[in-house]
């Protein structure tokens, strides 16, 4: 049935190799300004009165670096990776590859330019002013090309089931981007939106959950259906499951973006919609958590010293945790409370830096030993990483649920007589120890990705010896 | 790869890429049911709440829910509990209130978030304002009067104080002498010769004979500050005090200018939210 798989030498991994290490930098860049910003919220006159680095004009900076330069690099390298070494043939394209690389990085450097001089459309996680969203589109379908033809291409009957989520990643991406982002430009840097008031809104949060959806959880899944099985060297534990939640997650996902609008000028069926599909993805997006921690039975043993693994089981919790999370408070009576307060703030990281981070920083330090066929530099700073990562993000995680439903239940408080209890600035206030609290668990993040690029720029500088061809083979 | 998961042997696919097999093992029952009753869920969800678009508008619904109707049936229920005071209020003065323990108590509750949201950020949370830009409503200074209707007054109508600029009206020596006088005044240190100067360079008009100011003199402007106090409105020292003199108070084109304006709040504010305003107000530093 399967073709013949061709020797490591024959696949395109150069290209791959610069994403990876792009990936990890972005990381700690990402990381940084991160947590800048929320010790800027905890102390504001930490922006020194200067507009280029105020929270404002960083933050975006901060979601685009996460999630378009660690994310979109990490998707990139281990999409190539993965498309190589499942087709069992070599990338339809270097040159498209390169261009891509190339292209990616330039749009990346585009944003740290443009993000502090206060350009920007002013749509969430579509900040990125006409010019660069044309580049963006432009990569992207030299990416998906690239992709598809390497599968055209392959020398295997089936294609793998990591692909389809990076296919489905890669069609709905370049349907979500090019339609939210149209526009009428007036100057180089300034347009309007073709969408006006609540149409404006409905199509944004429909690009924003499914940047979600499709970019930071079909990409990823693509990662974890990869690199699980292979890191765990077990089969996959249900090829059924697979087609069941890889459809019900693209036909459900396109519907969520309403419930981000709820209690709005939206309609209410839009939202009730929006909300009723958000429950139904509880199941579907387990599914693929199950098939994951499944794949691993019989292979526990193997978390007792299998540093990668413990990355990606973790991400697997947190991924189940948050999308049970995510349809909870999609729920109009917990939507009602939750909706505008630092809960949002803390589900989005509970998905970005436990579920997101912790699948790309795994999967990573498994590429980086096979890519430069060389043993980790150093299994107990992997290890350090591993606590630090996952400490920080609990941290993070947990004070932004007390400081977010606290914010929540001091809006709407009432006294006896069925007045406000409380000022908004009482309620300011009341976050400021879990703001605190947060920027630690953000300086812990930060230190495990500045640990994790130290420990993977000593294994490719060759401060350890390659692996022997006898581990190779075990491998 | 030689030994499968359990017992049983589940099979594979029979594909394999890059030596990843997957198993042809069934979804767990828990979640194969799971997975349905979701789909049901959205099903019976779209029945109860609107959520299908139809050619005229949605579904309704069958429980009648509208966004709109559980925020006015929310908004019913709070108004009920508030009602029975709030039609006191309406109906009472604001003195009357002030002598009604009740009331006054639930006028202290009402006033709460209201001041805080529309007062603190210039006044302060406890009114102690902010020194030189805003003034400070937790003392016995009023500007323009401290009783219960002119405080209701001021925050319906907004204040703007007017004191004209002087570096183009008087000599320079003279505006240094002025400035020596009113720092002087409340020390009680004023000489006659500072009394003869703030009578001729008109300063009397406004802030009084006795120069206790517009709110303590009745033939005076109102707003024009008490000079012979502690309590300094921009600014106590004798730069401050030049400056107030030679630039003036919200003088249109002088960047110098103090400014000193207060909204009117009237146009934002129920006349019962202003009425319960006035009185935390009068409450806070002593009201006249």
């Amino acid at each position: 049935m399967s073709g013949e798989k061709p020797d490591e030498q024959e696949y395109s991994f150069t290209v791959v190799k610069w994403f990876s290490l792009a990936a990890v930098v972005y990381l700690v860049v990402g990381a940084l300004v991160g947590d800048f910003i929320a010790w800027e919220l905890t102390f504001p006159e930490l922006n020194f009165d200067n507009p280029y680095i105020s929270f404002g004009r960083l933050r975006p900076l901060h979601t685009n670096a996460v999630i378009f330069a660690f994310g979109g690099s990490t998707l990139m390298a281990t999409a190539y990776y993965i498309v190589q070494r499942t087709c069992h043939v070599r990338l339809w394209s270097d040159k498209l590859a390169w261009f891509t690389f190339w292209g990616w990085n330039a749009i990346i450097v585009a944003a740290v330019i443009t993000f502090p001089l206060g350009l920007t459309q002013g749509k969430e996680y579509a900040e990125l002013i006409w010019p660069i969203d044309i580049a963006i589109a432009v990569v992207w379908l030299a990416f998906t090309f690239n992709f598809i033809m390497t599968i055209v291409n392959r020398r295997v009957s089936h294609i793998y089931v990591a692909n389809w989520f990076f296919l489905s990643m890669m069609v709905m991406i370049t349907i979500l981007h090019v339609v939210n982002s149209l526009a009428i430009p007036v100057t180089l840097t300034h347009s309007y939106s073709i969408y006006s008031g609540v149409h404006d809104a409905m199509i944004q949060w429909w690009w924003g959950h499914n940047a979600v959806g499709f970019f930071l959880t079909a990409g990823f899944l693509g990662i974890m259906y990869y690199f699980v099985p292979k890191q765990a060297n077990r089969p996959v534990f249900s090829y059924r499951l697979s087609v069941l939640h890889f459809w019900a997650l693209s036909f459900g996902y396109v519907w969520l973006g309403a419930h981000h609008l709820q209690y709005t000028a939206l309609p209410d069926w839009t939202g009730s919609l929006g909300a009723a599909v958000s429950m139904a993805m509880i199941i579907p997006s387990w599914g693929g958590a199950i098939n994951g921690v499944m794949t691993l039975s019989g292979a526990w043993n193997k978390l007792r010293d299998d540093y990668v693994l413990r990355f990606l089981v973790v991400s697997l919790a947190f991924y189940a945790m948050s999308t049970f999370e995510g349809p909870v408070m999609s729920i109009k009576t917990v939507n009602a409370l939750s909706h505008y307060t630092d809960w949002t703030i803390g589900h989005v990281h509970s998905g970005a830096l436990g579920w997101v981070a912790m699948v790309s920083i795994g999967a990573i330090y498994h590429m980086v030993t096979k890519l430069w066929g060389r043993e980790i530099y150093s299994v107990s700073l992997v290890n350090t990483h591993f606590w630090i990562h996952t400490i920080g993000t609990i941290i993070y995680i947990c004070a932004m649920w007390v400081s977010g439903i606290m914010q929540g239940l001091m809006w709407r408080a009432t006294d006896d007589y069925g007045n406000l209890v409380y000022t908004f600035a009482e309620t300011v206030s009341a976050m400021h120890p879990y703001y605190a609290l947060r920027s630690i668990g953000g300086v812990l993040v930060l230190l495990g990705s500045l640990i994790m690029l130290y420990n993977i720029i000593k294994t490719i500088s060759g401060a350890r010896q390659p692996v022997s061809a006898a581990a190779e083979a075990k491998a | 790869m030689d030994k499968h998961n359990q017992s049983n042997k589940p099979q594979d696919t029979g594909h394999e890429w890059d030596g990843i097999r997957e198993l042809t093992n069934p979804p767990p029952r828990w979640w194969l049911i799971s997975f349905h009753i979701g789909w049901i869920w959205c099903i019976i969800y779209f029945l109860l709440y609107p959520s299908i678009p139809l050619i005229n508008g949605s579904n309704e619904g069958l429980l009648g829910w509208t966004q709109i109707k559980e925020f006015k049936e929310a908004v019913v229920e709070n108004e009920a509990v508030k009602a029975p005071y709030m039609a006191k209020l309406k109906a009472m003065s604001a003195g009357e209130i002030m002598a009604d323990a009740e009331l006054r108590n639930f006028a202290e509750s009402a006033a709460k978030a209201v001041y805080g949201d529309s007062c603190a950020a210039c006044h302060g949370a406890g009114g102690e304002g902010a020194e030189g830009l805003f003034p400070v409503l937790a003392d016995d200074d009023w500007l323009f009067g401290g009783d219960i209707d002119t405080i209701i007054e001021t925050i319906t109508e907004g204040r703007m104080a007017d004191m004209p600029a002087h570096a183009d009206m008087l000599e320079s020596d003279q505006i240094e002498k002025l400035a020596d006088f009113v720092v002087a005044l409340p020390r009680g240190e004023a000489t006659q010769e500072g009394w003869a100067l703030f009578e001729e360079a008109g300063c009397m008009g406004c802030h009084g004979d006795n120069a206790k100011g517009g709110a303590l003199n009745d033939d005076t402007f109102s707003g024009a500050a008490n000079l012979t106090d502690q309590v300094w409105r921009f600014g106590g020292s004798r730069e401050a005090v030049l400056r107030t003199i030679r630039y003036g108070v919200n003088q249109e084109d002088i960047a110098e200018t103090r400014s000193a304006i207060m909204p009117a709040f009237g146009v934002k504010l129920t006349p019962e939210q202003i009425k319960i305003l006035a009185i935390k107000v009068h409450a806070m530093g002593g009201g006249k």
